[in-house]
């Protein structure tokens, strides 16, 4: 059951009404039922990890807890994140492994050919497996107390609205509102709905009709010209924002409606006028994961390097996240090459800094705007190295792109519908990042306003919108 | 070494990591309000303060720093 299908639009009103009746002290519950009929329905046997990795963090947690000593303490830790590791490690690189090793076996003649297994990544294990590696490193560093109630727990890895691809939460932002849940208000009520309505046509309107076109020209390198391939390239990052934004503003705006307070994912990432502010900005839940419980430690044991032991740890963090996105060469160079832009910017800050100061430029608008537009174009450029399948096809990207011009796939519709969608999404983060007070619609103070903005964004969704049931991208991962 | 003391060494590693010769400390500041004060820059003024104090964190002592206050008494701490 994924967030755009009907049955979501059934389950999601019962969940609800379910939940505002059910007492207070035992919302907790509902909520846990919920989430396992949710996953269960995605496929029964899923349940069974999260179910796992839930008793193992519980069973780790509480020992850290009981234990006055440091060392072992560390050691139930490290133990945890190891056995919460394994099943993700097992069904993202088992076959990447497996069919290295069959034509490692075939090259030597060595082969003897038995039935091949094969197995499907369960559908966000990465994220609930991330939030409990997050949970018990919080606990070994005496941030939080480990929950006693292991229901709560099992809510916190299974809580429906995020479980399929977060936002990643903290267990130090989540248990507490698990246990003690907030008296339902009508503002949370009506935001929730209007994140949800804002989502939806992020991901309907604007990411499946950009996919149109990027699946098309993507999906055939060889025959496209480079003026095609450009423009696929250019889409492609506001796909991804619409896609995996539009997925985070629903989750967000779902927990919301059961009174839940989840961290946002994307904040106007478009206006970022530096890489690093960028990834700020972006992922926000998956960067912050990464900067606490990978880069920090990193670049804490790499100090003694100064800027070369950061500039080593950034490029260990991002390349960790490339091989976690997918195991394959295309994304061992995007994450190399994340982690190199970041560092250029690292070494030439301070000079940047005294060069902006001296000319006075971090107040012009016409500076501003071309560093947004330089941050996208090195972002676009990781995303062509992130989207295809090799890294031969990405050289062949650019390649076209600076020398094989020629007729131009222009699938007119197509196209229309997605500028359009993006000059929409645009044009409300440019409102919301320089004038948040001034022009709104869904908080407009008049009750006409508000209530026309909602009904012409749901019939955008219903007459616009992609309907036919398409995945979202970072399912996947 | 005094408390003064120790807060005016702090201020010119601050002001030296961040470039910025008119930055003043108070116990409330955090990285939200100075200018390039981010994760990268957070590991050069830990490991520069390491140095001028001869001092060794823990990493357990970086998740507690909130504040320019919350640093000043770990530092303190270990001198």
């Amino acid at each position: 059951m994924v967030f755009t299908s009907l049955n979501f639009l059934i389950f999601l009103p019962v969940v609800m009404l379910l939940f505002y009746i059910t007492p207070v002290k035992y919302r907790w519950l509902t909520l846990l039922i919920s989430s396992y009929f949710f996953y269960i329905n995605i496929k029964p046997i899923y349940a069974l990890l999260s179910g796992g990795i839930t008793v193992s963090t519980y069973v780790f947690t509480r020992l850290i807890d009981k234990t006055p000593d440091d060392n072992k303490k560390r050691i139930l830790m490290i133990l945890n994140v190891i056995i919460i590791l394994l099943p993700l490690l097992f069904f993202k690189y088992f076959a990447v492994i497996n069919n290295e090793l069959i034509l490692l076996l075939d090259d030597w003649h060595l082969r003897w050919p038995l039935p091949e297994m094969r197995y499907i990544l369960p559908i966000g294990i990465s994220y609930y497996t991330f939030m409990c590696i997050g949970y018990t490193i919080d606990v070994y560093n005496e941030e939080i107390e480990a929950e006693k109630n292991i229901g709560i727990v099992a809510l916190f890895v299974s809580f429906f609205p995020l479980i399929l691809s977060g936002p990643i939460e903290r267990a130090k932002n989540m248990l507490p509102q698990f246990r003690d849940f907030q008296r339902i208000n009508y503002d949370d009520l009506v935001k929730g709905m209007q994140l949800m309505l804002w989502g939806f046509f992020m991901k309907l309107v604007v990411a499946d009709r950009i996919a149109m076109y990027v699946d098309v020209v993507y999906g055939n390198i060889e025959s496209y010209s480079g003026n095609s391939l450009l423009l696929a390239a250019i889409l492609y990052p506001f796909q991804v924002y619409a896609d995996l934004g539009g997925y985070s503003l629903i989750a967000i705006g779902v927990s919301k409606v059961l009174g839940i307070r989840v961290i946002d994912n994307f904040k106007r990432p478009f206006f970022a006028t530096t890489m690093a502010e960028f990834w700020r900005r972006w992922h926000i839940s998956l960067i912050t994961w990464l900067t606490d419980y990978l880069y920090t430690p990193l670049s804490f044991s790499l100090r003694k390097w100064g800027l070369w032991g950061i500039i080593l740890a950034l490029e260990l963090t991002f390349l960790i996240s490339g091989i976690w996105h997918m195991a394959s060469m295309t994304m061992v160079v995007w994450g190399l090459l994340q982690g190199t832009f970041l560092s250029i910017e690292a070494v030439t800050s301070k000079r940047r800094t005294k060069f902006e100061g001296k000319y006075s430029l971090s107040n012009k608008k016409w500076y501003m705007l071309l560093s947004m537009m330089f941050t996208f174009i090195l972002f676009a450029i990781s995303q062509v190295v992130g989207r295809v399948d090799t890294v031969g096809e990405s050289w062949m990207v650019f390649r076209k792109i600076f020398s094989e011009w020629g007729s131009f796939y222009l699938d007119m519709t197509t196209l229309f519908y997605a500028f359009i969608g993006i000059v929409i999404i645009i044009l409300k983060d440019f409102i919301d990042e320089f004038f948040p007070e001034r022009i709104n619609f869904f908080t407009n103070k008049r009750v006409w306003v508000r209530y026309s903005s909602y009904l012409t964004v749901a019939f955008v969704i219903i007459l616009f919108g992609v309907l036919e049931g398409n995945s979202f991208i970072y399912f996947h991962f | 070494m005094g408390k003064e003391e120790l807060q005016s060494k702090l201020t010119a590693i601050f002001q030296k990591t961040f470039n910025d010769e008119s930055l003043e400390l108070s116990d409330e500041l955090t990285a939200n309000d100075v200018e390039n004060w981010d994760s990268l820059s957070h590991m050069i003024l830990i490991a520069e303060v390491e140095n001028s104090f001869s001092i060794k964190f823990k990493l357990k002592d970086l998740n507690k720093m909130r504040n320019v206050g919350d640093m000043l008494n770990i530092i303190e701490s270990k001198l």
